[in-house]
């Protein structure tokens, strides 16, 4: 770069995981200058783990994402090889989309949309420090020995600060196999008073398709009709291109089609002898590995330790993409040595002459526990940096990009002066995340489940769009021509959804026929004629209504709390009446408004109560 | 507003009043008028005399009521004052059957708090509001630390883990669909449900001893006129407080007493002499007679043994609850005595003269005896519960079942798991919050979730 390049940006993204490339493209479409570092633009957007995006709660917050003008939902679309809708038997509120996905193809087609994208600046750097100044930051540091310059500032580091992996009694540096470690910004982190913490993650076996034999295996299908991610009735097919399609003519397989199976295998007594006999070979049980792994994720010996009544594991065999014949063994994760995996996997049926193409092994990190952040994702520490993704403490894609997109938008308010997004838990599921990251923080890697969510039946993934609609349309996440049509289509769906109540059928309205579980074919030919996702919207509320109900009803009752602000330099130790425990609880996590602070565990009701009044004297003084 | 929630409290000192006080504020008042005063249209503020009628259509007293209009009130939200009549099982009843119609129970300071945050009271008001919540919630901190250690909080933290783990196991099949889980629809669940709802309602059950031990043992005296039932009050309570008269038929309303015997606060209760009525209003008085019995825990038949035994007494049989009944044959200092031994033949008799104390000490030893024996006292170490902590696990009980009938009926499991959240949201009302980790832990502990 010659002199007079401007290294001065609105916003800068460090990592270009799935949380910075939401974060980047948030910021970015906001209009914001925005640069977005990698250590290599060659992994943008990589699957590190399975090749798949969605499932329960999963599912949800991808759509969410598209409701909130992010890519990951149409990405995952346009890439997928593999469609389920989870829980389909199940009602609407817990069913959720999942694909499975051709890895590299998600990786190509996101980075053609960076590359695309006006205003974002892609770029290939790694970032070895952050430069702050008086807890503000102001920009940072890279290996090139360039600097850059940034309003704000977005960390999402992922597995990288300090990554540590582990194969049996064999360490090496690195966040992910095959890349590097980053120390220099974990070191600059700790200078600027941010603490950090260790976690651990893992990854299962490779294995080369052509050397397993499926006809030992059971196959799982994909469904026949597809439940996609994105909001097509309102986003209109014109923003859809394919990874095969840009700058040509359109070829090659539509989402939905040519779909690719999974495989069902089942671990055998061998494969629990060799486990046993190689306990101690493994990292997790040498006591090499410090950090605490998910509970939901348990390696294969924590499985035989944990569950030695269970006489077999169900593993899954995953396609990793069309263009290549490598397997991922969901299931299957272990840090214990290369030969012990190589036979574990041999004693499985079907896999008896199973090629290894990548070896398992455990990830030690760095994170920076998220009570140190605001609901905005900003530090309370350094001014004008924001967190998104695994160094939050969280696992999983769709949490990243979720935290990401957040990120993003938030910088950019931050720059313009406003109020920060923030989402609330009954309105999506990344509120739930967020919410539960800054109030509570975590001590394992944190993933979304459904029953994280108190109003778990008001997020079902159809009203995604509808729920969020308010924050899309206040600011300006999504293009005049799509707010126009959720609006038309929540119109429509409130419309329906008391008329339904009114119309009268045999034995009372159309509503109490379709409780007692009538057929929606006698319903009103207008309503019939509705577009799919139109018509389950407001099916799912007529028919929940009375449960819906209960929930909104407790809304409506927590919701004064919610509304009540406490000014982020409150000073607790003033409030007569709070009790030791109370301040010492509100003064470290700093709850944005009364309903956060009453989530904070240790704070208890006679807190509240006391805070309440207290808050409202200095409402009035004001 | 449909999603307005009422609170209840009753305002006077508990114990016994002449008159008490139960305030409701929320958006249920002007219902509550409507349903439980047939009055659709109250007047605000105007004090009005009526019958309180309650669920099931009975009067449980003549109160007075008075109702507030929203934004014209202490609290600012609509409000209802009911002043009854100061006997703790009226007020009690008055409490359970505004629950029933679906308001709560006020947490200590609430109706302060509530008016503060409506803007109706100002700053120095609400400084003492702060004092007010301060030394309540000290006390009550103070009692639920004491409950914590003792048997109440671990009972109700096992009946917590109980449900947790059935909560668990429903969740499992909502978040974990591709897990290698035991088939859904295995039983497990709902037996496991039962079970729980039986050991819910037993503790409920102990409540009515809580309610006992507070507030008394409602003990009936009844028996023929002149019988001496009003004698006998007298002289177990030691003075002569109640009207004696020759001239039978004197008690018409019921007179009550309380006294200690043994470790018992035995509230004694007069009542009209039972036998075949002669006029209108010795009828009413029989009928109000055969009411307190129907109500009461324990029972003194009074017989007078110069007398054959009423036959309409002896009908009442039926009422009398088992192994709680004393008969007491009177006026032992009277010549003419007739054998009573061989009627009531169920229960213990004691021969006692109420005018010269005779065989009373027996008497007393005896009653002593049958409260120990016919009450179900429960265990030594074993948990009785407040009427709050009934109230919480009433609601708790209530929603497992609706579960339980879900899963009967095969309705989505993500409703069965809405009620049972319901649920664990009451319990929650007596231990406090209850933070979804614990379901997790229960969850992965339980169920090798690992795909």
């Amino acid at each position: 770069m010659s002199e007079g390049t401007d290294f001065s940006y609105e916003v800068i993204v460090c990592g270009a995981g799935h949380a910075g490339c939401e974060a980047a493209l948030a910021a970015a479409r906001m209009g914001a200058k925005t640069l977005l570092l990698t250590g290599n633009v060659d992994t943008v957007a990589q699957m590190s783990c399975n090749p798949a995006i969605g499932g329960q709660a999963k599912g949800h917050m991808v759509r969410e994402i598209d409701a909130l003008g992010g890519e990951m939902a149409v990405n995952t679309d346009t890439t997928a090889i593999q469609y389920r809708l989870l829980n389909a038997s199940k009602g609407p509120a817990v069913q959720a989309p999942r694909a499975q996905c051709d890895k590299k193809a998600y990786q190509f087609r996101m980075k053609h949309t960076l590359e695309l994208q006006p205003n974002l600046h892609l770029f290939q750097a790694m970032v070895t420090g952050l430069i702050i100044k008086k807890d503000q930051v102001e920009g940072v540091e890279t290996n090139l020995g360039v600097s850059f310059f940034g309003q704000t500032v977005i960390v999402t580091t992922g597995t990288f600060l300090r990554g540590l992996m582990h194969i049996g009694q064999t360490r090496s540096e690195g966040g992910r196999m095959g890349d590097f470690t980053s120390k220099g910004l974990s070191h600059s982190l700790i200078e600027a008073g941010i603490e950090l913490e260790r976690l651990k993650t893992g990854t299962p076996p490779r294995v080369l398709g052509g050397s397993i034999d499926f006809s030992e295996l059971v196959e799982q299908k994909g469904d026949e009709k597809p439940v996609f991610f994105a909001f097509y009735d309102t986003r209109g097919e014109e923003d859809l291109f394919h990874v095969e399609h840009f700058g040509q003519i359109r070829q090659g397989w539509q989402p939905g089609d040519a779909q690719v199976s999974c495989w069902m295998a089942y671990t055998s007594n061998a494969t629990e002898h060799i486990v046993r006999e190689n306990l101690t070979r493994s990292a997790l049980y040498s006591g090499d590995i410090e950090g605490s792994g998910p509970r939901y994720c348990p390696s294969i010996e924590d499985k035989y330790v944990k569950f030695p009544d269970k006489d077999r594991h169900l593993l899954f065999l995953e396609p990793e993409g069309r263009h290549t014949d490598e397997w991922y063994v969901n299931g299957l994760s272990t840090s214990l040595p290369y030969d012990v995996q190589h036979d574990m996997l041999r004693s499985i049926k079907g896999l008896e002459n199973v090629s290894l193409l990548r070896p398992a092994y455990a990830v030690e990190y760095d994170f920076a526990p998220p009570t140190q952040i605001f609901p905005s994702l900003e530090s309370k520490i350094v001014e004008n940096l924001f967190f998104a993704g695994q160094i939050n403490g969280t696992s999983g894609y769709e949490e990243a990009a979720g935290q990401g997109l957040v990120a993003g938008v938030n910088a950019v308010l931050k720059n313009r002066g406003e109020d920060a997004m923030v989402i609330g838990r009954q309105d999506a599921y990344i509120g739930v995340l967020i919410d539960d990251l800054v109030t509570k923080g975590t001590s394992e890697p944190y993933r979304m489940f459904t029953s994280r969510a108190e109003y778990r039946l008001l997020l079902n993934h159809g009203s995604a769009e509808l729920r969020l609609l308010k924050y899309a349309e206040r600011y300006k996440l999504l293009d005049n021509k799509r707010i126009g049509k959720i609006r038309e289509k929540l119109k429509l769906v409130e419309k329906w959804t008391v008329a339904l109540e009114a119309g009268k059928t045999t034995g009372g309205t159309f509503g109490d026929w379709l409780r007692r579980g009538g057929s929606e074919d006698t319903l009103p030919g207008e309503f019939l004629r509705l577009g799919e996702a139109t018509k389950n919207e407001i099916l799912y509320r007529v028919r929940y209504r009375g449960y819906l109900n209960r929930d909104l009803g407790q809304i409506s009752r927590f919701s004064n709390l919610e509304r009540i602000k406490i000014p982020y330099s409150y000073d607790y130790q003033l409030v007569r009446g709070l009790r030791a425990e109370g301040v010492q609880k509100l003064s470290q996590i700093k709850p944005a408004n009364l309903g956060q602070a009453s989530r904070i565990s240790g704070v208890n009701p006679a807190d509240i109560s006391i805070l309440m009044v207290a808050l409202g004297t200095k409402r009035r003084a004001v | 507003m449909p999603f307005d929630e009422s609170i209840v409290a009753l305002s006077t000192p508990t114990g016994e009043s002449a008159i008490a006080v139960i305030r409701v504020t929320g958006g249920l008042c002007h219902q509550l008028v409507t349903y439980i005063f047939n009055k659709s249209s109250p007047q605000p503020r105007k004090a009005t005399l009526a019958d309180y009628i309650d669920e099931n259509g009975l009067i449980l007293d003549q109160v007075v009521y008075l109702f507030y209009a929203e934004k014209a009130s202490y609290t600012g939200e609509e409000m209802l004052e009911i002043n009854c009549h100061g006997n703790p099982l009226i007020i009690q009843k008055i409490i359970e059957d505004l629950l029933a119609r679906g308001c709560r129970m006020a947490e200590p300071g609430e109706f302060t708090k509530t008016a503060f945050l409506n803007g109706r009271i100002d700053l120095s008001q609400a400084e003492a509001v702060i004092d007010l919540i301060q030394a309540r919630s000290e006390k009550a901190l103070d009692v639920a630390r004491k409950q914590l250690d003792g048997a109440v909080g671990k009972k109700v933290n096992q009946l917590i883990d109980k449900l947790l783990e059935i909560i668990a196991a429903i969740e499992a099949y909502i978040d974990f669909p591709e897990e290698d889980l035991p088939p859904e629809g295995d039983p497990g669940p709902v037996s496991e449900m039962n079970a729980l709802v039986e050991e819910m309602n037993r503790l409920v059950s102990t409540s009515h001893y809580s309610t006992l031990l507070h507030e008394g043992v409602r003990t009936a005296i009844v028996g023929a006129p002149n019988a001496g039932k009003s004698s006998l009050l007298n002289v177990l309570s030691g003075e002569d407080r109640v009207i004696v008269s020759r001239e039978p038929g004197t008690t018409r309303d019921f007179i009550e007493e309380p006294i200690m015997v043994g470790s018992y606060i035995v509230r004694l209760i007069d009542t009209a002499g039972i036998q075949e009525p002669g006029s209108e209003i010795e009828r009413m008085g029989i009928n109000k007679a055969i009411e307190q019995l129907d109500r009461a825990d324990f029972v003194l038949v009074v017989l007078d043994g110069t007398l054959p035994c009423p036959t309409l007494l002896l009908e009442q049989k039926e009422k009398f609850p088992e192994g709680r009944v004393i008969v007491v044959e009177n006026k032992i200092d009277l010549p003419d005595q007739m054998d009573h031994r061989s009627v009531l033949t169920d229960f213990p008799h004691c021969q006692v003269s109420a005018l010269t104390g005779e065989g009373i000490e027996k008497l007393r030893k005896s009653l002593a005896q049958s409260l120990e024996t016919g009450l179900d006292v429960p265990d030594e170490g074993q948990i009785v519960v407040s009427a709050r902590h009934a109230d919480a696990l009433k609601d708790a009980i209530k929603s497992v079942i609706e579960a339980m009938n879900k899963l009967g009926e095969g309705i989505a499991i993500e409703l069965v798991a809405s009620d049972l959240r319901n649920s664990l949201d009451a319990l929650s009302r007596i231990t406090g919050k209850i933070d979804n980790e614990r379901m997790l832990d229960k969850l992965f502990g339980t169920f090798c979730i690992g795909k």
